[in-house]
């Protein structure tokens, strides 16, 4: 039944061989590190925290609620008071020790245990005195100096700071820092990471030819300066912010939160301080005089799923939409796993529940029902929204509106008496209470005698029977008459440009003031206890008594010169940005389950450098790959394999895929096909055929993929139309843009390989760049070459080009002229192909195959 | 000893090291030495550690029935229901029950009688409805559970909280979770795939997300593959027009060479990966077709399935594909059919989704049967709700049922289930549960239980928490255990 998988191109002579030198290599690394801790004094943030937190604060930490035995092992005192940690007679190391299961901590059927090391590395701190420290992430970070280069033959090799504080890490194991890559190697690397976008070979021609020392931070002070870095920096942000071009759920209608996106590319651009781009887009609604822009920023906190199924209990999704806002916001910004508090008091973290729901409640004010509601077919938004309307829909509008006016006071006398009319025929028989179909809620109404009405009473049912009136009746009875159908026809004119057109962006507002309480199990049907206002947790700097306790108030404490968290988590992130990896591996979590980062000095350094350099990102972006380490080759020893296999201490530069939209961006502008343009509405490049299908399972909209023609198939990735029913096909391994996302998963899967060798994106990308190679190379080696410099930044070697003639060879013998033709399509019109279509076809097959190699998908 | 070591980097993966860990020289530390989150690999491995047990099912069958199909009118006979009709649901049943917006403003909870008789079937008596008759033939081989339970009121968030444990999107779904943990026993296919239907009068007006097979905050490799029902199953599955399958043969082969020299250059095992999945994906490019194409399926079986067989993206067509999946090492199928969202028309439409869905059904478990696979295959049919046992619509006439969580029914068949069992019950309106309640998390936790799964220890770190299925509930049902 199972087939055995495919043979592997190059062999496999003796795994278990190799397995045994692995293992040799593991053992000689475990003997390294015991011997290492033996030596060091502990630290109780390094050495003992991650121990208890994850053996023991589940049942014996911050969460009252869970806590067995009325032990707690997070705070030193109470551990004490409890004899836990006396050195004479510690209960912790009676326990862990034990040899009654019964008795034995954690319990055998915790799923916990204690290795032997981590027993007896518990008892050394014990007996040491139990010496505790605040979680590191909690305490304001300060700005030691580097540390001094041991090594007299490395000390040119810093080129800043940060190159220091890595030497000094690589010194105690052992290792020496990668050479420089080649110039080409980090030509490629800086556009990758900072434009996405390839360079051009004479960008590259230029920078090669450039042999003075500053020629390498001029083009990243070139590369900072391009429009293209917003577009490149956005993308790990749209994911944190979860953004979308439409609600999610059944009937996924379209939403305007692009708009937002345009605003951070050019916030991005412009280079706007990260305090101001926090402020602006947590609260920009609260600044003083907030322009458009200001209000335009806070869509942040609306581009959340919106459920709008028949059926669905508006206020469980309002809900569900403040818990979201709650978990985006303290993952982007706080590192923070506050959704853990939810339910009840975080298991790790010094969070309570009520911390939980005082953050929340900042979100809480905003006059939203949980419902999206229909603009047209295909809008579907909730209030509060921001009408932002050009000079000429705001002309198109009016001249609707004038046009609409004007029919209606000719049509409105005549549909009042068709309703009067109606409305008699509907009392004269005295059963208005059972007309057909009239809406379920007038029924009781209507059965009261006319004279127990009270007027508001009076007042409903008139309203009510308008409405009904007006949506289900007035079309069948006025329908012969022009003067009627006119004005019906201008106002549904006016109200679907209106819908569709006008652009509405879901933006924050304060102006429904609400009281939020705990939620019990975090059910918002059952409130528990008194009402709370915002005020951050304990473990965190109070909120000064200048700033309010609503979200600008939230959004300035951020910004707090003692902020432990808000610099520390986005210089993390930036690092994984540029090194694969942040400092601290979970780029989303800084509480006490992190890890404790080896290079806690040197995030500390970089976050105060970031206030320092007034929350400049580029600044930044520029210290960080301005560094020799940033600069190493890619390549990978041995050395490197045994004595950091995860490169976490940065012996070498990161290698890693680059995100499918930027690969697909990389191979539309290396064969000339991308279109450039910054900005605006989403476009629809190719998708597969009816890639929506499975959404048009009812008649209420049109889910045809509207495919955009000409150049907008090749606008870069980021403008992509992102539904969140439906995510572009060939976007693989791409954040959900559903919940907040700060780190991608990577994988390698034989469906990424099928949308790169047979995406129409990619092999149209191939022809184009063949086509562009045999109109500027006379012969087929220097097309060759073309091709391959264009995508890999690089000339081939000799061999490689011998191996791509041969490719070439191969696939020749394989074209015939109507393949060819097939393959071209009847789209390609140029003269290559009236020329030798085999020829462009051969070519164009090579072109593919160099889109898809390991080094064309890989930024080294 | 440094060329050594580099020509071993050659030679080994992570791939064949969890290979070779598997077959018993397994040291986790093995595993770990390449375990980067972005790690990459071609094929799906399992983790080291698992199945926790020796699992009673190797793979399984979910047969999804969107809408909430009513447990009323199909799985669970209440002679109060037909005596009663048209009278009120008296208070002390209904208590406070959470009901969707549509009928929670209701003042009247007119009990609307089962549209059909039940009838008993099999050697068990199992009394199903007598529109299930093909299901019904196979009641010795079911094991049918009555007792369901669930928080949600609607679709989306019903179907997200049986499917990934929680009512919001965003959480790995069972089969992400069932391919991170067990791995796949194909290279030529995925281990997770899933296909969808719908009703053909297009009257159930549900939609599947792709967060029902996402991989949540796994690795994306473990999410579901859906085949699509029109084009390719797989996107991007064949090659360009104009180029053959020899033309790609020949050019992947360059290709590997070209990546081979580089990863002697570079030293980077994720190379090596790489090679391996172009080379899968040039098998999938076969494999793939060669499992939609029936043509050596003998008459007799298409006919058990029933004309819609032949209609790609039918129910039918979908369930003979899923059992083609399983023979072929697939772990975990997902169907998923829309049609059961009875609010306006239930006297039209439950008919006949019964009649386009239950011989099918049937037909699956009975092909699965027959070739020995229902012994370590889990079968298991149901849908996100139940519908409520009272009207909806005019008081008087109702023509429908709303959606009701507290009370609903599913039928498992096949590996390690009790077959010709009814497990739980519910009171005389079918409203609450009276013996034996599984709810949600419940049932999550006895189908991972029935794969060598224990749900407490399949967990996976994301925002410095060990997330799961089940989230911190979920009782294995013994009672439906063989």
């Amino acid at each position: 039944m199972t087939k055995k998988g495919p043979n592997r191109i190059h062999g496999v002579i003796s795994s278990l061989y190799s397995i045994l030198f692995f293992l040799f290599l593991i053992l000689s690394n475990i003997a390294a590190g015991t011997e290492d801790t033996t030596l060091q004094p502990l630290e109780f943030n390094r050495d003992i925290r991650p121990i208890l937190a994850e053996k023991c604060f589940y049942c014996h930490g911050p969460d009252p609620n869970k806590r067995e035995a009325d032990l707690r092992l997070d705070q030193r005192q109470s551990a004490l008071d409890a004899g836990a940690i006396d050195p004479s007679e510690s209960l912790i190391l009676e326990r862990i020790d034990s040899s009654d299961s019964e008795y034995l901590m954690p319990p055998p059927d915790s799923n916990r245990h204690l290795s032997p090391s981590e027993k007896k590395t518990l008892s050394r701190w014990i007996q040491e005195g139990a010496p505790y420290q605040a979680h590191w992430s909690f305490v304001t970070p300060i700005q030691n100096d580097p540390p001094t280069i041991k090594n007299p033959s490395l000390k040119p090799w810093p080129r800043n700071p940060i190159d220091m504080f890595i030497l000094a890490e690589l010194e105690k194991i052992g290792l020496v820092p990668s050479p420089e890559a080649d110039k080409e190697t980090l030509i490629r690397r800086l556009y990758a990471d900072l434009i996405g976008l390839p360079p051009s070979p004479k960008e590259i021609d230029e920078f090669l030819a450039n042999q003075s020392p500053g020629a390498y931070e001029k083009l990243v002070d070139q590369l900072l300066a391009s429009q293209h870095y917003g577009e490149r920096m956005a993308l790990a942000w749209l994911d944190a912010a979860r953004f979308a071009d439409s609600n999610g759920f059944q009937q996924d209608g379209d939403t305007w939160q692009w708009i937002w996106r345009d605003w951070v590319i050019e916030a991005l651009n412009r280079d706007m301080p990260f305090d101001r781009f926090s402020i602006e887009q947590l609260a920009g609604d609260l600044l003083p005089d907030a322009t458009q822009p200001q209000l335009i920023a806070t869509a942040f906190n609306r581009n959340h799923l919106l459920n709008g199924e028949g059926g669905a209990i508006a206020e469980e999704q309002r809900f569900n939409n403040l818990f979201d806002r709650v978990d985006t916001t303290s993952t982007t910004w706080l590192g923070l796993t506050m959704a853990c508090a939810q339910c009840h008091d975080h298991k790790y973290d010094p969070l309570t529940q009520a911390d939980y729901y005082r953050l929340l409640h900042v979100f809480n004010q905003v006059p939203e029902t949980g419902r999206p509601g229909r603009q047209s077919s295909r809008i579907r938004i909730a209030p509060p929204f921001l009408e932002v309307v050009t000079a000429d829909q705001k002309k198109e509008l009016s001249r609707l509106k004038q046009n609409m006016r004007q029919l209606e006071k000719k049509a409105k006398p005549i549909i009042d008496v068709a309703y009067e009319a109606w409305k008699s025929g509907l009392f004269s028989d005295g059963q208005a209470a059972d007309g057909k179909d009239l809406p379920r809620s007038l029924t009781p109404l209507l059965r009261k005698p006319k004279d127990t009405q009270s007027d508001a009473e009076k007042k409903k049912i008139e309203n009510g029977l308008r409405k009904f009136f007006d949506s289900k009746v007035r079309q069948s009875v006025t329908k012969n008459l022009s003067i009627v159908t006119e004005y019906e026809e201008a106002k549904q004119a006016h109200d679907a440009f209106s819908g569709d057109k006008i652009p509405r962006i879901m933006v924050m507002s304060d102006n429904k003031p609400r009281e939020t309480r705990v939620l019990d199990r975090g059910d918002y049907l059952s409130p528990l206890g008194n009402a709370l206002v915002f005020a951050p947790p304990a473990t965190l700097p109070p909120l000064p008594e200048t700033l309010p306790k609503n979200r600008l108030g939230l959004a300035k404490w951020l910004f707090l010169p003692e902020h432990p968290l808000t610099a520390r988590v986005q210089v993390n992130r930036m690092w994984q940005h540029f090194f694969e990896t942040g400092l601290v591996k979970t780029t989303e979590d800084m509480g006490v389950q992190s890890e404790y980062p080896r290079h806690l000095a040197l995030l500390d350094w970089l976050a105060i450098e970031f206030q320092k350099k007034s929350w400049s990102q580029k600044s930044m972006h520029k210290l960080l790959v301005m560094s020799a380490t940033y600069r190493q080759t890619s390549k990978i020893n041995a050395d490197h394999l045994t004595k950091d296999p995860e490169n976490r201490l940065h012996g070498r530069a990161s290698r890693f895929r680059m995100t499918a939209m930027v690969l697909r961006d990389w191979a539309l502008d290396c064969s000339g096909l991308l279109n450039r343009t910054v900005g605006g509405p989403p476009v629809y490049p190719y998708q597969p055929d009816q890639i929506w299908e499975s959404l048009a399972i009812t008649k209420e909209r049109d889910f045809t993929y509207p495919q955009s023609t000409g150049t907008d198939l090749y606008r870069r990735s980021i403008y992509t139309f992102w539904r969140r029913t439906v995510a572009p096909a060939n976007m693989f391994d791409s954040a959900n843009r559903r919940t907040c996302t700060v780190r991608l998963n990577q994988t390698c899967t034989p469906l990424h390989a099928l949308t790169t060798l047979n995406d129409p994106t990619w092999v149209e990308a191939a022809r184009s760049l063949a086509e562009l190679c045999i109109a500027s190379r006379k012969t087929l080696d220097e097309q060759i070459i073309l091709a391959f410099r264009t995508v890999m930044s690089r000339q081939p070697t000799s061999s490689e080009r011998a191996i791509l003639a041969d490719m070439y060879a191969h696939q020749q013998s394989h074209i015939t002229i109507k393949s060819a033709h097939t393959l071209l399509g009847k789209d390609t019109r140029s003269t290559e192909k009236s020329k030798d279509p085999v020829a462009l076809a051969t070519l164009a097959n090579v072109c593919l195959a160099i889109l898809n190699l390991d080094e064309a998908l890989t930024r080294e | 000893m440094h060329e050594l070591f580099n020509e071993n980097l050659k030679r080994v993966t992570r791939r064949q090291l969890f290979g070779s860990a598997r077959q018993g020289i397994g040291l986790t530390a093995l595993a770990s030495l390449f375990q980067r989150d972005n790690d990459c690999t071609a094929s799906v491995p399992g983790l080291v550690d698992l199945p926790h047990h020796a699992p009673l099912a190797k793979r399984m069958v979910m047969l999804w029935q969107g809408g909430g199909p009513s447990h009323v009118d199909l799985f669970d006979p209440k002679d109060a229901l037909f005596k009663r009709s048209g009278e009120n649901v008296p208070d002390s049943v209904r208590g406070t029950t959470r009901l969707s917006t549509m009928s929670s403003g209701y003042s009247k909870w007119p009990v609307v009688a089962p549209i059909k008789k039940f009838r008993r079937y099999g050697q068990c008596g199992m009394e199903l409805s007598e529109m299930l008759p093909s299901i019904g033939n196979l009641a010795d081989d079911l094991c049918l559970v009555r007792s369901l339970h669930t928080e949600a009121v609607n679709h989306a968030p019903g179907v997200t909280f049986f499917l990934t444990g929680s009512q919001v999107p965003g959480r790995p779904s069972l089969g992400a979770w069932l391919s991170y943990g067990l791995g796949c026993e194909t290279e030529e296919l995925p281990a997770f795939v899933v296909m969808t239907s719908a009703d053909k009068a297009k009257s159930c007006g549900q939609l599947f997300f792709d967060y029902y097979w996402g991989s949540g905050f796994l690795p994306s490799r473990y999410q579901g593959v859906k085949f699509r029902n029109t084009g390719e199953p797989v996107p991007y599955l064949s090659n360009p027009p104009g180029i053959s399958r020899a033309a790609r043969r020949s050019l992947l082969n360059d290709l590997a060479v070209m990546n081979a020299k580089h990863l002697a250059d570079y030293g980077d095992p994720e190379i090596d990966t790489r090679i391996a999945s172009y080379e899968m994906a040039f098998q999938m490019q076969s494999s793939v077709p060669d499992l939609i194409d029936f043509s050596n399926e003998p008459k007799y079986i298409l006919d058990r399935y029933g004309p819609d067989v032949h209609v790609k993206g039918s129910f039918a067509f979908n369930c003979l594909v899923a059992r083609r999946l399983l023979e072929r090492g697939t772990r975990f199928v997902q169907l998923m059919h829309a049609g059961w969202d009875q609010h306006s028309n239930l006297y039209s439409q439950l008919e006949v989704q019964c009649r386009d869905t239950q011989g099918p059904s049937a037909a699956l478990v009975q092909d699965l049967k027959e070739r020995g696979l229902l012994e370590d295959t889990l079968v298991a049919w149901g849908g996100e709700f139940g519908r409520t046992p009272f009207g909806q619509g005019d008081p008087v006439n109702p023509k429908g049922r709303d959606h009701f969580g507290k009370a609903f029914s599913w039928w498992l068949a096949g590996g390690g289930v009790k077959s010709g069992h009814v497990h739980g019950a519910t009171d005389e309106y079918a409203w609450n549960v009276t013996s034996n309640p599984v709810h949600v998390h419940d049932m999550q936790a006895t189908l991972m239980h029935l794969l060598g799964i224990d749900h407490t220890r399949l967990t996976y770190r994301y925002q410095g928490r060990q997330f799961r299925l089940t989230d911190v509930h979920g009782d294995i049902v013994a009672g439906i255990l063989r």
